[in-house]
């Protein structure tokens, strides 16, 4: 598992680091014990109100991508799959 | 004049039959729509047996349904019971099986979570998704049914304004939820005072945020219904994403806003708020917790042309007093009032004499009668007893008085301030969340020996919940594991966010855990609430 400050060149190590951010810091503290790469964490309780943030902050600070205030919206973190490819596009 | 909730569509859908009623996700319907569609519920629930008092569960997401399914329900004399869609399974089983729900409409995904005991205790299932994957018989009535049953009159039932409408269910320091019980009188006698003060008309476009198991909802859907205005559903969609969620203002032309603090917090944080793109917005209320003064200061320079009023009262009363932000004084203050009492309703101060307070500076715990003071608790005489009281204070007839368990002040200008709680309830974004039910919960896990939940202060959701528990020799436990646990047993917002372990938790003299200690440890080691 890639450490959490480096930057993954991988497109593997890119989604299993952000599905361990998820993973640690929003499912399990709701008792959430998983949940799947394209399923809906906004439908499932998994995102709530604040972990929007604490998911922007991870994604700004350990990933390294600018994120603008439109992009924080239903379509671009509704998924595993949806965060990376967002964190993917910002990075070109 | 309106004496049953029903009455308010049916007055509006003559006035304003073409006019957009409900909108949630896109979609929308007319008054005319509501009122025919809610008919049809009605007639089809008492085909099928819903009598005068019969609770029927909703347990499905906030859409245009929500509400032609809560007056469909009153129309048949029945009692709603809005279910969290969000809430643990368990919990919703309880809900049914402790309030006696026989009916439930719902979507096939959240029949489906249900266990084959709860699904099977019902007589039937009415199903609001398009196209229900299985249909057994009898037991599972498809939306699209609705169209066999009349349209232009409710069934003809025997109601007074003392029946009940609905139940909302409410976290329980025992462990379990309790369902307070309302009529149409104590609704209106809030919607009433609402429609008067606030001047709401048919011009107005209410947004709807709270989700319909709160009591905060009763203003949104009521008030429109009442005046022939327009609600706008806020669904998880938008609730989520500040900047979604300020677009929707916006776009929708939103001129009253009603939630909890924390969602305004959030939106001034997150949302580049802009004064001139919020311009339809007239009024903003907020209530269920404490709004943090630097916050509300800001909100109040941002908007300097929308009226701002914190709104105070329990599930138990609906809102029972009220204070108008005035501007020119918000700077000096520290510490906002939560007011004076609403029209036709009292509340007063009883301090430990026992007297009622009548004294600037005094204190007491806040008591409230009148027409908007529940009956009491379904099926719980025991707590009823405790909460809805005799009015000792009333010496010519009977009557009953609530007491809220909060402590209050009063001041000079004859307004009420907060003090604190009697006990461990405590607000966080909102929610109300017995500390004993979360202990209960955790408790109830064959490893734990010994729970403690603590509520650690935070700036913007009043308040966060940390766990302390000692669990049995011999056993190990992980926080993760046991926060899963819980999920299985009271909804998410309640879950400690960080579990600490403990080989034995402190004790005071008497042999009790002591609380202060560990609420004194928690408050030194919590600079970020993380879970380990």
């Amino acid at each position: 598992m890639p450490a959490t400050n480096q930057t993954p060149t991988t497109q593997s190590a890119l989604k299993d680091q952000i599905r361990e951010f998820i993973q640690t810091q929003l499912a399990e503290p709701k008792g959430i014990a998983t949940f799947s790469d394209d399923e809906s964490l906004m439908e499932t309780g998994v995102i709530d109100s604040l972990g929007i943030f604490r998911l922007v902050s991870f994604l700004e600070e350990d990933l390294r991508v600018r994120v603008g205030d439109e992009e924080i919206n239903a379509e671009t973190l509704k998924s595993v799959n949806t965060i990376e490819e967002l964190v993917i596009r910002k990075r070109k | 004049m309106a004496y049953l909730l029903q009455q308010l569509l049916q007055n509006s859908a003559s006035r304003y039959p073409e006019k957009l009623a409900v909108w949630a996700r896109g979609r929308s319907i007319t008054y005319r729509q509501l009122e025919q569609r809610s008919n049809q519920l009605a007639h089809l629930l008492r085909e099928r047996g819903v009598r005068k008092g019969d609770r029927v569960g909703i347990y499905f997401p906030k859409c245009v349904e929500s509400v032609i399914t809560m007056l469909g329900i009153v129309k048949a004399g029945g009692v709603y019971v809005p279910l969290d869609p969000q809430a643990p399974v368990d919990r919703i089983a309880y809900i049914i099986k402790n309030c006696g729900i026989r009916v439930l409409i719902t979507r096939e995904d959240r029949r489906r979570g249900l266990d084959s005991a709860t699904r099977e205790s019902l007589a039937f299932t009415v199903l609001v998704d398009e196209t229900p994957k299985s249909s057994n018989g009898a037991a599972l009535v498809p939306w699209t049914m609705l169209g066999q049953y009349p349209a232009e009159q409710a069934p003809k039932v025997v109601l007074t304004e003392t029946d009940l409408a609905y139940i909302l269910y409410t976290s329980g320091s025992t462990g379990r939820p309790k369902g307070v019980m309302l009529t149409h009188q104590n609704a209106l006698t809030f919607i009433e005072w609402c429609a008067d003060i606030f001047k709401i008309t048919s011009e107005d476009r209410l947004s709807n945020h709270a989700p319909l198991h709160f009591d905060l909802s009763v203003f949104d859907v009521y008030n429109t219904l009442e005046a022939g205005a327009s609600l706008y559903m806020v669904t998880e969609d938008l609730a989520l994403f500040p900047t979604e969620l300020a677009n929707f203002i916006e776009n929708q032309r939103i001129t009253i806003w009603y939630s909890v603090p924390s969602a305004l917090t959030l939106l001034l944080l997150h949302a580049n708020l802009k004064a001139e793109k919020l311009n339809c917005l007239r009024i903003i209320l907020f209530a269920g917790e404490v709004f943090p003064m630097k916050y509300l200061q800001q909100l109040a320079q941002l908007l300097p042309h929308v009226d701002l009023f914190n709104l105070y009262g329990p599930t138990e009363t609906n809102v029972c007093t009220y204070y108008k932000v005035q501007r020119e004084r918000l700077a000096s203050m520290d510490k906002l009032p939560i007011g004076i009492a609403c029209e036709n309703t009292e509340v007063f101060a009883v301090n430990d004499e026992n007297e009622i307070v009548t004294q600037p500076g005094e204190t007491g715990e806040l008591y409230v009668r009148g027409p908007s003071v529940t009956y009491g608790y379904w099926a719980d005489t025991e707590k009823t007893k405790k909460m809805v009281l005799p009015n000792r204070f009333q010496p010519n007839f009977e009557e009953k008085m609530y007491r809220t368990g909060d402590l209050v002040q009063l001041a000079e200008d004859g307004n009420y301030y907060f003090l604190g709680r009697r006990d461990n309830m405590i607000k966080s974004r909102g929610y109300r969340i017995e500390l004993g039910e979360i202990e209960s919960a955790l408790l109830s896990h064959a490893s734990v020996k010994e729970a403690v939940a603590i509520a650690v202060p935070d700036e913007i959701v009043g308040s966060r919940i940390k766990a302390v528990v000692a669990y049995h020799d011999g056993t190990t436990l992980t926080a993760p594991e046991l926060q899963q646990y819980c999920s299985t047993r009271i909804p998410r917002y309640m879950i400690p966010e960080a579990i600490e372990f403990r080989g034995q938790l402190p004790k005071t003299s008497t042999g009790k855990v002591d609380r202060v200690q560990l609420a004194q440890d928690a408050l030194g080691s919590a600079t970020t609430l993380v879970a380990p």
